[in-house]
This record gives structure tokens, C-alpha cells and sequence, in this order.
């Protein structure tokens, strides 16, 4: 059987303003989940808490929309306890960066295989317009009035600053580069990290909307990079803020087994005869 | 002959104290006594003073017991470091290095002369016999053997699983050394025999064990195929157990980043699908709030092992409180229900965490097992268990019929609904912390809130009909009533004994099911208690508002509440009780009923 993106859109009506970003990465997710073709009920779609973190009640998979900065260690529960499905998770940049931002590093050492999708809006939409982890220095916003007197956390750098194998980005100005980004995550055997630049239509720069998204970005595959060379990713992902390149920045070719491939071999291998639980206890009598 | 010994030893490190204390719990499990040991460390990582105190006994026995009958000082800087921990009085023999030069007139116990004092030349009876100090303890479990007339075959038996894997050579030194404590007490009679009656072989092998493996164990029994927690006193062992033993049956554990974390994965894994459980302490419980309440309203069953230790913050972690009942009852935002059951042993921690799981699957909820410090620690001979005969529940899935159009939250009668898990065709939801409808999508209808909030909370109704999670000791119609929980109400069941033995017409109420609490079994309880204390290791007596929160208790009622690390003895009980009585005859107005019967 095969699966149209229309199997993946459930009824839900989307409680984003009209011309959010958040509407093109969700048209994305659905055809990507159409390319990979596995039914909606083998797929478990995690999120935190924030606009974006609605997403996967706008999906047909099963959704779980938890708490604010959370959604990564769910998924890795959810992944660890079942392999065999596929785990996508969203949520946006202070979900990601802040609130949950120590989650991340340990999601990315190990390498599980998730999907990791931040909508990054350099804003807090859902409490109507705070500065976040990535809005930039000099940001003025209801928090920051006279201006943001921080750097912005740089999502790309994070990740592979923590030895991430797979970074990309993209952006809903361009949908067809990042339904193929979300493929190409999903497809790659460990922990994938996708930032997005979703733009807030209510809260966000006038020079982050899609219209001058679509203007202004550079593929990085235009820049020649094919993102097998970690060094020169680190470089063109110190560009966040500045530049907006597009495509994957880093992807090892040649990463280790993922942390569950590891913990089924173990499993595999320590296996006891059905009906041994009943018989723990047996190893608490003195000889 | 006596039938319950107390026994303390204090030494360096390296002395092997605790290897000692574990030779006598193995001979005592092999030869059919009940025993408890509880060990304590000095304050340094490794390396520093260590000591044991362990009841030896041949009818069941409740609570580590008070007074030493019997302290053995390899050296008297180390034993006096332990203080309170190893109490000495007027009726406790004392044996002692030689080595010290102090004549049995002299010893350091500030006002106490001891019935009993013997100065061994320990030592030097290490030395002479397997060439190192290193067997000072293997001469003193001779010495044992001899006076309390413990099996030597027992305690020869922990000697030899001690040193399986060393040489020879050395397995011979100790059982020289073993002899020669034999040889020793054999020509030196005590004051006061410590002759212990021999019990009879148990039916069935006994186990060996302490709180926090019975814990693991028990989860591994009741299915649990995910762990995922953060290392943290003294809870640790559970975890370390796990994570030695749940891949042998299919399950994985995840030391997670932090506490949140930890549960994080929990929640995950038991929307996956997988019976699931983290293990904390209080500061590690402060954190997993958020996670709780997520599983609350998501209707995801958990369990959630708190053991607890003084607090607040850091307090005191390697001592055991009861300071945590309100924290587990009530740390949640929202209107929150969710059951807390307390162990009382460490073989009723066996049954209580399979309890724990049972009630999380049968109801979809996260469960905290309050566990504590001194049970989780304490080693304890144990009946043996029939795994096989315990009862093991499923979370409810929905069926056929109740897949078409599939309602996750559907309102039924009893609150529970059908719980499907991802890969379950047509199963699809959204789990939320978000309010929900019945079929799982946000909602900010305040209607629907006070309908979902009314599911979550009817729905755990039934527990508080669970009358096998309370026991009664006592007859029913008595007027004194002592309420107590967890490791504490061994020492009020032993006070009840005493009292009940003076012609005290007392009873005795011990809860399981700490909360929700069941106004029902405590109303029943009061009906016929004039007078009464509740019993427990907190500085506010948390247990004791509790119930008043719920339950119009006798005015009599009275608390006996102190903070951890100040045991309560059985003894103390009693006095309290044999004050109440009094004050209560004096007080009474002329038409009370007798109080004796």
C-alpha cells in the first residue's frame, strides 16, 4: 500500500496565524512522510510546547504534544523502547535552545536515530512576542524593549559543535530543498538535526518573512559544499544570523551503529529462556 | 538461651566489618534465623570507618532493634565515631582488642558500665594464625560462633564465598583464624550467656537481600522492560541492578542526562508501550514534578521509586527520613490524584513495587512507590517468594470495536479507557499535556476540563476499597490506636506487641496506600479509638495531617514525629503509649467505657 501526503494531514485545524512559516514545514513533513511511505500509525511524532509544538496533532501519526523543552528525551524513551518505529520530533528554538537546550547535546552523543526538526522563528510567538535563545543582539521585543543585550545561540553550531552527523537547514521559501531535507533525515541511520527558519508573521522581522527568505538564500551546494567536510560546515555554519545557506552542512558518511542497533545485540545476548523473570529471585539465596 | 541478639561492630577500613556483618547474614539465612543488618560508612568516599548493626533472631522480627546485646570494637576511636548509631547500656556485652592496652575498667563509654567486657587479643590471634591482620574479622565470627552457638558450618560458608576467588593459601589463614576465635571463646565463658536457641531449617531456601534489590527484582518480575533515571543516594542501587539485569529479558535502561530527563524517557517508553520506571530521592523527585503531572494527564502509567533521605535540598543523603508524603501527594500543579504506596520491609518492598506496577497499568497512571533509606539499605533474611502465583496486570487496549473511530479518552463509567500505543492500526492520538477531548485533540472548553479532570481523578476510586494495602494488628474494638508507615511502623508493631503484653488494649493501623487516602478504612479504624498516636520519622509528622486533612480523627490523637537520623525506639513508643493511657483514665468522664476489657 502506498501512501499519498494527504494520509498524513488529520482534521485538525491548525491554530497558526495565517502566512506562519509553521503551514510550509507541515506541507513539507507531509510529503516527505509520502516519500518514505510508512504507514501513520508506525510513525510517533514527539513535540514540546510552543507554536510550533502543535505540528503533530496536524499529522495523522501517533502524536505526542508534551511539556515545554521535553520532547527530545520522550523520543529517545519512545525510540529506545521500540526500534522499530519511526520517531520525528519538532519544536521550535526555545524549546530547543533554551528551555530543553541541555537535552540536546545528549541526543546528539548517542546517536539515536530521530529526526530532529526545529522551526526556528528567532521569536516566542505563543506568549506573544518575548526574545528567544536566537533572536539576534540589539532585538527589541516586549522583554527587551530598549534591545537584546545577548548573542543569539547558534542552533547549527551547537549541534555540530556537540559531534553532530547530520545538520542541515532549510526553510518553507523553498519547499521542495527541505521535503528533501526531511527525507534525507529520516533516512540517515543516527540522529538528524534539521533547524528550519520558519518566520513569525505576527511577531517576527520584516527581513525574515518568506518573501525575502526566497530572495536572499544561498544553497550551500552552490557554494560547492556537498556536506562531507565537517571543518568547512563549521565554517559556513558560523554564518547563522548573516547568511541564510540552505542544504545540509554535514553529513558523516560513515557513522557508528545506532545506540539501539547497540542495545539489541546486547539484548540478543544476554537473552534468557522465557519464564526466567519469575525466577530473579532466585539469585538472592546465599550458597 | 536467648532467641534475639543485637549485634554492632566498628572498625577501620580494611578491617572488613561489613564482610563480617555479611558472613553472619549468610549463615543466618542458611540456618533458619530472621535477621537484619544496617550498615554505616564514615563520611569518606573509600577507605574510612565502617560498621554494621544486625538482629539476629528466631521468630520474625520487625525493626533493626535498639540497645546492642553485643558491640565488637576492633578499635574504640572508630566504634565511638558511630555514637547513637551503636548504643551501648548497662545490659550489652562489650568485646574488645586487647591490643587497645585498656583494662576492661577503662573503656571509653562516658557513664555506662556494660554487664560484660572482654578483651580479646584479636589482632594478634590474626596474626599468630593466617599471618595478617587482614583476618581480624574471621577471628571474631570464631568467637561468635562460639558464644551465640551459631552454626560454624554458616558462618564458615560466608567466609569461603568471601575469598572463592583468592588463593588457597589464603582461604586457609582464615579458617586458622576462624578456629582460633572458636579455640578462644570455647576456654572464655561470658558473664551473661549470649547462647542463642538453633531454629529450625526453613522449609524452603530464605532469601538474602535488601530493599533496593527487591525493588529491581520485583519490577523485572512485574514486567517492567524500561529504566531511566540519574544516580542518586540511596537510591542508586536500583538503577545499578537494572542495568546489570533488564537486558536478560528484553528491556533496556537509559542513565539519562538528569532527572528530567530520566522520567522523560519513562514517559516515552510507556506511550510506546513498555512498562516503565525511574527511582529517585527527594531532590531528584523535586525535578520529575513536571514529568508526573504530564503523566497524569496524558494517562500514562509509570512508576516513580522515591527513597527517601533528610531533606530539604541536599539534607542529609545517607540518612533515612519520612519527610517526603506531602511532596509525593502533592508536588503537581493542577487538580492531581495520583496513588503513593509505602513498603514497611524489604520483603514488603517486593510486593509493593509489583503493587506499584499493577495499579499503574490497571488505571493509567504514574504511581510513586515511597520507599526509604533504611529499607532500601537494610539486608534482610526474607521468606522465600512464589513469583509465580503473583498476579500481574495490563494496561486495558481497546479492541476491535473500539478502534473504529477511536476515542484515546473516551469518558466511560469507571474512568479508565482503552489505551492503544503506536503500531496499533487505527490506535492513532495525540497524547498532550494540553487539556484534550475525548479523542485526544486540545481543547480550552472549560466544560470538557472539569469532565476530564472528573475521569482522572474517579477513575482511582476503587483504591481506596484496597483493604489487602492496610493491615490491622490488634482487636478491632480496642481504644488505643497506633497509626504508623514504612520502615517506622516495625518499631510501632513491636511497641504494639510490648503494650498488648501489659494488658494495653491497643491496636495498630500500618497503610500501604498512603494517598489517595481512604477516608472509609481510617474512619472504621477511629471508630472505637479514644486515644492514639501516629508514629513516623518527619519533623512535621506529614502522615499525621494527612489523615486530619481527610478524616475527623479522635481528639486523643497524638503524634510521635522526629526528623531522620534520630531512630525511634520501640521502648520510646511504649512509654507514649503508657502515657496516653494514663492521662486518658485520669481525664476520662464518668460514662466513658472501661478502658480495660
Amino acid at each position: 500500500m502506498t501512501f499519498a501526503a494527504q494520509d498524513y494531514k488529520s482534521e485538525l485545524k491548525p491554530i497558526w496565524c495565517p502566512g506562519c512559516g509553521d503551514f510550509g514545514v507541515v506541507q513539507a513533513i507531509y510529503r516527505a512522510l509520502a516519500e518514505i511511505n510508512r504507514p501513520p500509525h508506525e510513525i510517533a511524532f514527539v513535540s514540546g510546547i510552543g507554536c510550533s509544538s502543535r505540528i503533530p496533532g496536524y499529522t495523522t501519526a501517533y502524536g505526542f504534544n508534551s511539556v515545554h523543552g521535553r520532547a527530545l528525551p520522550i523520543a529517545q524513551g519512545i525510540k529506545l523502547a521500540r526500534p522499530e518505529l519511526l520517531v520525528l520530533v519538532a519544536g521550535g528554538d526555545g524549546d530547543g535552545f533554551s528551555i530543553g537546550g541541555g537535552h540536546v547535546a545528549h541526543a546528539v552523543r548517542r546517536n539515536i536515530d530521530l529526526t530532529y526538526i526545529v522551526m526556528d522563528n528567532q521569536i516566542y510567538g505563543l506568549t506573544k512576542g518575548q526574545l528567544s535563545p536566537t533572536s539576534r543582539r540589539g532585538e527589541r521585543t516586549v522583554t527587551s524593549v530598549e534591545g537584546s543585550l545577548e548573542d543569539p545561540v547558534n542552533p547549527l553550531s551547537y549541534v555540530l559543535g556537540y559531534g553532530g552527523r547530520f545538520v542541515a537547514q532549510g526553510t518553507p521559501a523553498d519547499l521542495n530543498g527541505l521535503t528533501d531535507l526531511i527525507v534525507a533525515g529520516i533516512r540517515y541511520p543516527g540522529f538528524a538535526f534539521i533547524n528550519v527558519q520558519s518566520p513569525c508573521i505576527t511577531y517576527g522581522r520584516a527581513d525574515s518573512q518568506l518573501k525575502a527568505q526566497k530572495a536572499g538564500l544561498t544553497p550551500l551546494t552552490s557554494l560547492g559544499h556537498d556536506g562531507s567536510d565537517r571543518l568547512r560546515a563549521m565554517d559556513l555554519a558560523s554564518e547563522y544570523g548573516r547568511a541564510l545557506y540552505t542544504g545540509v552542512f554535514y553529513r558523516d558518511a560513515d557513522p557508528p551503529p545506532t545506540y539501539e542497533t547497540l542495545i539489541a545485540e546486547r539484548q540478543r545476548a544476554m537473552a534468557m529462556p522465557e519464564g526466567s523473570r519469575e525466577r530473579i529471585l532466585d539469585m538472592f539465596v546465599p550458597h | 538461651m536467648t532467641t534475639d541478639l543485637v549485634i554492632g561492630m566498628a572498625g577501620a577500613g580494611g578491617d572488613g566489618v561489613i564482610a563480617a556483618g555479611e558472613a553472619i547474614m549468610t549463615a543466618a539465612a542458611r540456618g533458619g534465623y530472621l535477621a537484619m543488618m544496617t550498615k554505616s560508612y564514615g563520611p569518606q568516599i573509600r577507605g574510612g570507618e565502617s560498621s554494621f548493626k544486625l538482629r539476629l533472631a528466631t521468630e520474625p522480627i520487625f525493626n533493626a532493634g535498639g540497645t546492642l546485646d553485643i558491640a565488637i570494637a576492633l578499635n574504640w576511636d572508630d566504634f565511638l565515631r558511630f555514637g547513637a548509631e551503636l548504643p551501648v547500656d548497662g545490659r550489652t556485652t562489650v568485646i574488645y582488642d586487647s591490643a587497645s592496652g585498656l583494662t576492661t575498667s577503662q573503656l571509653p563509654l562516658a557513664g555506662v558500665l556494660p554487664v560484660d567486657a572482654v578483651a580479646v587479643p584479636i589482632g594478634e590471634m590474626a596474626r599468630a594464625s593466617a599471618g595478617t591482620s587482614a583476618a581480624k574479622n574471621t577471628v571474631v565470627l570464631g568467637l561468635l560462633a562460639a558464644w551465640l552457638g551459631v552454626p560454624e558450618e554458616g558462618l564458615l560458608a560466608g567466609v569461603r564465598k568471601r575469598f572463592a576467588k583468592k588463593s588457597p593459601e589464603i582461604l586457609a589463614g582464615n579458617e586458622r583464624a576462624f578456629a582460633a576465635g572458636v579455640a578462644f571463646a570455647t576456654t572464655h565463658q561470658l558473664h551473661v550467656s549470649r547462647l542463642m536457641q538453633r531454629p529450625s531449617p526453613p522449609p524452603a531456601p530464605r532469601l538474602l537481600a535488601d530493599g533496593n534489590e527487591m525493588c529491581a527484582a520485583a519490577a523485572i518480575v512485574a514486567g517492567c522492560e524500561f529504566f531511566g533515571g540519574y544516580p542518586i543516594t540511596p537510591s542508586t542501587e536500583i538503577m545499578q541492578f537494572l542495568g546489570r539485569e533488564i537486558w536478560r529479558y528484553g528491556g533496556t535502561i537509559l542513565q539519562a542526562e538528569d532527572e528530567i530527563a530520566g522520567i522523560g524517557a519513562v514517559v516515552g517508553a510507556s506511550f510506546a508501550g513498555r512498562k516503565s520506571m525511574t527511582a529517585t530521592s527527594g531532590p531528584g523527585m523535586s525535578l520529575k514534578s513536571e514529568m508526573l503531572g504530564l503523566a497524569t494527564i496524558a494517562e500514562l502509567p509509570l512508576v516513580c521509586v522515591n527513597v527517601q533521605r533528610g531533606g530539604p535540598s541536599t539534607g542529609i543523603p545517607t540518612k533515612s527520613e519520612q519527610s517526603d508524603l506531602f511532596q509525593a501527594a502533592f508536588s503537581a500543579h493542577g487538580d492531581v490524584v495520583r496513588p503513593v504506596l509505602a513498603p514497611v520491609s524489604v520483603a514488603d518492598t517486593f510486593r509493593m513495587t509489583v503493587e506499584a506496577f499493577n495499579i499503574a497499568e490497571q488505571f493509567q497512571t504514574p504511581v510513586i512507590l515511597l520507599s526509604d533509606g533504611e529499607i532500601a539499605q537494610r539486608k534482610e533474611v526474607v521468606d522465600p517468594v512464589n513469583a509465580q502465583a503473583i498476579t500481574i496486570l495490563h494496561r486495558r487496549r481497546p479492541n476491535e470495536r473500539e478502534l473504529e473511530n477511536y476515542s484515546r479518552f473516551q469518558l466511560t463509567e469507571s474512568g479508565v479507557s482503552p489505551i492503544s500505543q503506536p503500531g496499533m492500526e487505527h490506535g492513532n492520538y495525540l497524547a498532550s499535556g494540553i487539556e484534550h477531548n475525548e479523542r485526544g485533540a486540545p481543547t480550552a472548553s472549560g466544560e470538557m476540563h472539569a469532565r476530564m479532570n472528573d475521569k482522572r481523578i474517579r477513575k482511582l476510586a476503587p483504591l481506596k476499597a484496597r483493604r489487602d494495602l492496610f493491615t490491622i494488628e490488634g482487636d478491632s474494638d480496642a481504644p488505643i490506636g497506633l497509626v504508623s508507615w514504612g520502615s517506622v511502623s516495625g518499631v510501632a508493631s513491636e511497641a504494639a506487641a510490648l503494650a498488648r503484653s501489659e494488658g494495653i488494649r491497643l491496636k495498630l493501623l500500618v497503610p500501604r496506600l498512603l494517598y489517595p487516602v481512604s477516608e472509609e478504612i481510617y474512619e472504621e479504624f477511629f471508630a472505637s479509638v479514644r486515644a492514639g498516636l501516629v508514629v513516623e520519622q518527619s519533623h512535621l509528622g506529614q502522615l499525621y495531617r494527612l489523615i486530619r486533612m481527610y478524616v475527623d480523627v479522635p481528639r486523643g490523637l497524638e503524634l510521635l514525629a522526629r526528623s531522620g537520623s534520630n531512630p525511634i525506639s520501640p521502648h520510646e513508643v511504649l512509654d507514649r503509649v503508657r502515657h496516653i493511657v494514663m492521662t486518658f483514665q485520669r481525664d476520662r468522664v464518668p460514662d466513658a467505657e472501661p478502658m480495660a476489657g
